[in-house]
């Protein structure tokens, strides 16, 4: 029986490590050894403090072989998001923001507006940590959200129901199985009609002036005139609930009215305990693994989604519960066919982000902007993550990066023989320092200076306590001795003797000249950071 | 558990995907079946499928003539016009009148391929209780089921399992060297999105780059692997990066041996005003890796192309002119890249192997909305490419006073065309149909497939439509009246000409109707001779002798 029961005692290696690669974007191996002492309760509380928002991305600077434009604006938007994660810490935020992104998410060419996606990412930002229920109603009239799935274009009379139809089948309650034409079990065609008629009449605001009193953000503007002021009857899915507005200014609703029932659709949806199970579902995805049995919605999901409701829809208190848990750890049975760990195909982000910061990769300082922003993010790192199949911030559909939601394959989605190769291409261009087509990246890693200091390999003259370390700090499960072996004595050691690899690496100490070992240790790096192993966790 | 197959058997059903000529090219397969069909005569049919992803807005793809005035009134601000310079291109005023259609004026590339002959329209495709929801309906469409059924596997797995069983242990093999379906496209599938033809990693001109990408990469895998949810994450890697090693160099090889017809042109570009993203023709390239491998001898049997852009709830089109803008864009590509792909097919000799067929998960409201675009719908016509289509309409206009709810009625389930396209197209038995999970549609096929026209030459569909009739009187002493017929309105030109071939005579020059047309000329003055008439109206291209004595 799975069991959301807490673990207790100080995690470990095993846990710390499997905690901080699923909450993170991945741990240096000092901080696996400092979690490792902690206990859940600890290190979770840790994980979920509160964070500061970052300064904006900067405003690229005038170059003469590149026009300015929101184009390139957009760009530097894409690289400071992923440096935010990149320099995020021991700190779970960032990784909850791109939850969130996975969840409400939007595509960068159909929105087409740098400043409408940096503000939606600062109120994914702003709510990683809070409650989903009022997220869920701020992005409904946020400026990128009205764009992406025209809602801005939604009015009296001729609704768009666009935004309103997946507003229900993927951000809130989601699809129950289809039991006729317009029946999704949880909701209805006419529902997402009605539901369509609640939200129109919001336009964008591209002088972004309009600020949410509670964020500060800015958000759409209500046009009076094209709000439609009736009754939305729902179906009995909801109870047959009406919704109409509370006061009216002539025949019209005023915008507070039509605020109001904005927050009681959202409300009457968040009130389903179906919602809370579907949020619940989407959680347990991204952070445990994909496949929910009947036993894993019977034991983790149903009542992770009671304490969702009852906690009024705060994500803290269900990752609290989530991560804390004998299930997260694989501790709460003796059978092993369940484990969980290892069992999430990275994404490009978390591959390209997790080597980074492991390997603590020094990037060109961010105040050199064209050559942080163009260099090493456009043309560099997510360009890369792109080869790999995640165009960041512009997934192919509404429902978001693939991984995430198509079944059945889920995250298996990142895997094809092309976005394999480029992944494994990823650990040669990082150690040459080059792009695909032979461009300076600006940063590489130098794995002797690297093994070098004690702080992340303990002695680096000693062979099989390196490649011991690699391996329990890069992979996620314990691997065979054969397999230990081949990293060892076919890779590091070319099938010479361990005392052939002191001598080298002392003459290396000695002489400062790195040519022999440096072969020898970047030909086991490539095999670990290339093999089937490494892409899991 | 259900579920668990449902994971296992979708695993299978793209095994891997390959960069070519900067396309990735995604591996379709199935798990293990019996080895019955390998038996059983085989065709080497194909079958090239384009997904339109989004949802097509099939009544301005397909313009119901007969409803116009209804058309129209359900969608002002998006009607196709019936006048002017961008009316509707009459498809073939021979139809029954419940079937007069029109095609959108950008679609000039198919309404040339159905005078051919190469061409068949299904109105009203769909399934039981369409939903609405992209997700499931794609689902529904790729997997071969019904609205309420969740199956694990997709319907082009299972009859690829049933023709080339074990896979993909057995294979490649000497009867089977290639995989068994590809999947091309900018974002490949359920699997590999992406919009638009980003992935650029390996350029255009050197397809070889993918192979040595794969040979540079990698090392051994792990032997041993535990029973666990890592363990199985950790197979399903291994089987990709094998299934790469496997069939990597011979797609360079088939690539390398194959070639498109250099009299051929594939469109680039839209050539109006669109929207900056919609101009780049998707589809094309896809289409032109497809004949190319094909010319190179790949076996493989079905192919997957995708266009995406379909999910028109907004600006479809020109709010000043409705025929132009995003979705005109999209069927100009789809029209103008799948003439291309016949023209090469038939210049390549490969014309009777291959079958093509559209499909979208579902169409689009009839009603329009506001913003100048279309919510979801439900039923949608699909067109069927090649030599060897039965040309025609199937199936009436919708009736579009009796919606079902406000969407537009079921006439053909999806599985009715699949199950012609498999069995009557590719030579599929029974057994392998039901085993796909169509056996229920064995006894509703569609008249979609005509496998005697390659046997007999079939050019009656043609003839019927475009005739050029002898002048009479002929031999002629003062007037004559020359007669032809044609399936839609033309720009018309019949001129005489003398035995040196200089014109001495235009008689028509000018716009002609649809159906039978004639003309009496006074030809007294013509010096009596020997002379040839000659007539060019869209496909009619005829000449004929006369003599004036």
């Amino acid at each position: 029986m799975a069991s959301l029961d807490p673990v207790s005692g100080a995690l470990g290696q095993k846990a710390a490590a499997h905690l901080l690669r699923r909450t993170t974007f991945g741990p240096r191996k000092q901080d696996i050894d400092q979690f490792a002492t902690l206990t859940a309760d600890q290190a979770i509380g840790q994980l979920l403090q509160a964070q500061p928002q970052p300064q904006p991305p900067p405003v690229p600077p005038p170059n003469a072989d590149r026009e300015v434009d929101d184009g390139l604006m957009q760009e530097y938007f894409r690289g400071w998001a992923v440096d935010q994660m990149r320099i995020s810490g021991l700190s779970a935020l960032e990784k909850l923001t791109f939850f969130l992104h996975t969840h409400f998410t939007t595509i960068r060419q159909v929105v087409d507006k740098s400043k409408a996606l940096y503000y939606q990412n600062v109120l994914l930002r702003s709510y990683a940590l809070g409650n989903l229920k009022t997220l869920a109603q701020k992005i409904s009239i946020d400026n990128a959200m009205l764009i992406l799935l025209d809602g801005r274009l939604n009015e009296a009379g001729a609704p768009n129901e666009n935004y309103a139809r997946e507003f229900l089948e993927l951000y809130t309650i989601g699809k129950g199985p289809q039991t006729s034409a317009d029946n999704f079990t949880n909701y209805t065609e006419s529902d997402i009609r009605e539901a369509a008629r609640v939200l129109s009449g919001y336009e964008y605001d591209e002088t972004y002036a309009n600020l949410d009193p509670e964020t500060g953000l800015p958000i759409g503007i209500l046009n009076v005139g094209r709000h439609d002021s009736g009754t939305k009857q729902f179906s009995s899915a909801f109870g047959n609930r009406n919704i109409a507005p509370n006061a009216l200014q002539g025949k019209q609703a005023t915008p507070a009215a039509a605020l109001d029932e904005l927050n009681q659709l959202v409300t009457m949806i968040f009130d389903q305990p179906e919602t809370a199970r579907h949020l619940c579902r989407k959680i347990y995805r991204f952070f445990v693994f994909y496949d929910i049995t009947a036993e894993i919605e019977q034991d983790i999901i149903v009542p992770l989604s009671e304490v969702l409701q009852n906690n009024n829809y705060e994500i803290r208190a269900v990752l609290e519960m989530l991560w804390k848990s004998k299930h997260f750890y694989d501790l709460d049975n003796g059978v092993k066919t369940d484990d969980n760990r290892g069992g999430i195909i990275k994404s490009p982000l978390d591959l390209v982000l997790g080597t980074l910061r492991f390997f603590q990769v020094p990037l060109p300082a961010s105040s050199n902007l064209i050559a942080f922003y163009e260099s090493t993010y456009k043309d560099g790192l997510l360009a890369m993550m792109e080869d790999q199949g995640m165009l960041f911030y512009d997934p192919y559909d509404v429902a978001g990066y693939d991984a995430y939601h198509q079944a059945p394959a889920y995250n298996r989605n990142w895997i094809s023989a092309n976005f394999l190769a480029r992944r494994y291409q990823f650990a040669t261009l990082l150690m040459q320092g080059k792009n695909k087509n032979g461009g300076e990246l600006g940063f590489q890693l130098d794995i002797v200076l690297y093994v070098k200091n004690p702080q992340n390999i303990t002695d680096a003259s000693n062979p099989q306590l390196m490649v011991q370390e690699f391996i329990d700090n890069l992979l996620p499960e314990i691997i065979s001795q054969e397999r230990f072996d081949y990293f060892l004595n076919d890779l590091l050691l070319d099938n010479l003797s361990v005392i052939n690899w002191q001598l080298e690496w002392n003459n290396y100490l000695n002489n400062g000249d790195d040519t022999a070992v440096r072969g020898q240790l970047e030909k086991l790096m490539k095999a670990i950071l290339q093999s089937p192993e490494y892409q899991l966790f | 558990m259900e579920r668990r197959s449902f994971i296992k058997k979708g695993a299978l059903w793209s095994a891997g995907t390959f960069m070519l000529n900067n396309i990735p090219v995604n591996l379709l397969a199935g798990s293990q079946q019996l080895q019955w069909l390998a038996a059983t005569a085989d065709t080497d049919r194909v079958l090239v499928l384009i997904q339109l992803h989004g949802g097509n807005d099939g009544l301005n793809t397909v313009i119901p003539i007969s409803q116009y005035a209804q058309y129209y009134n359900m969608r002002p601000n998006l009607a196709i016009p019936d006048n002017g310079l961008r009316k509707y291109i009459t498809l073939d005023s021979t139809l029954p009148g419940a079937n007069q259609v029109g095609l959108h004026p950008d679609m000039a590339g198919l309404k040339a391929l159905y005078d051919q002959g190469k061409m068949s329209i299904v109105q009203g495709v769909s399934y039981e209780n369409s939903g609405q929801s992209h997700f499931r309906s794609r689902d529904i469409w790729y997997m071969g089921g019904n609205y309420n059924q969740y199956l694990g596997s997709g319907w082009m797995g299972r009859y690829l399992d049933t023709m080339y069983p074990d896979f993909p242990d057995a294979y490649p093999n000497s009867q089977m060297p290639d995989p068994p379906g590809l999947e091309i496209g900018n974002g490949v599938s359920l699997a590999f999105h992406r919009d638009h033809g980003i992935p650029t990693s390996i350029s255009i001109d050197n397809p070889n780059q993918f192979y040595d990408l794969i040979k540079s990469v990698g090392g051994d895998p792990p032997a041993e692997i535990a029973d666990t949810h890592y363990g199985k994450e950790l197979e399903y890697i291994i089987g990709m990066e094998k299934n790469s090693d496997k069939y990597a160099e011979r797609l360079k090889q088939v690539f390398d041996r194959g070639s498109n017809s250099p009299g051929v042109t594939y469109p680039e570009k839209y050539p109006f005003n669109a929207p900056v993203g919609s101009l780049r023709n998707p589809l094309s390239s896809q289409l032109k890796l497809v004949a190319r491998l094909l010319s190179g001898g790949i076996k493989t049997k079905i192919f997957l192309a995708k266009i995406g852009g379909f999910d028109t709830h907004a600006q479809q089109v020109e709010s000043t002119n409705p025929s132009m803008g995003k979705h005109a864009a999209l069927l100009y590509h789809i029209s103008s890249a799948v003439k291309a792909f016949q023209d090469d097919l038939q210049a390549l000799g490969l014309e009777d192997r291959v079958i093509t067929a559209t499909f979208s998960e579902f169409g689009r409201r009839p009603q329009s909305n506001a913003s100048f675009g279309t919510d979801h719908g439900t039923a949608a016509p699909m067109f069927i490419f090649g030599k060897n289509v039965q040309p025609g309409v199937v199936g009436a206009n919708p009736d579009l006073s009796t919606l079902l709810g406000s969407n537009l009625p079921e006439q053909h389930d999806y599985r009715q065309v699949f199950t012609s396209l498999l069995q009557d197209g590719l030579g599929a038995s029974n057994e392998a149909m039901t085993k796909t999970n169509f056996g229920d549609y064995l006894d509703k096929k569609l008249p979609l497939i005509n496998n005697n026209k390659i046997i007999t030459g079939d050019l009656s569909f043609t003839d019927q439509r475009f005739r050029l009739h002898n002048c009479y009187p002929n031999p002629v002493k003062g007037s004559t009246t020359f007669s032809f017929f044609i399936n839609a309105p033309a720009h018309t030109t019949l001129r005489i000409y003398d035995t040196g071939g200089r014109m001495v005579h235009e008689v028509i020059n000018g716009q002609r109707d649809a159906g039978a047309n004639e003309v009496v000329t006074d030809l007294s003055l013509l010096a009596p001779g020997s002379y040839v008439y000659r007539i060019e109206a869209g496909l009619l291209k005829a000449t004929k002798t006369l003599m004036k004595q």
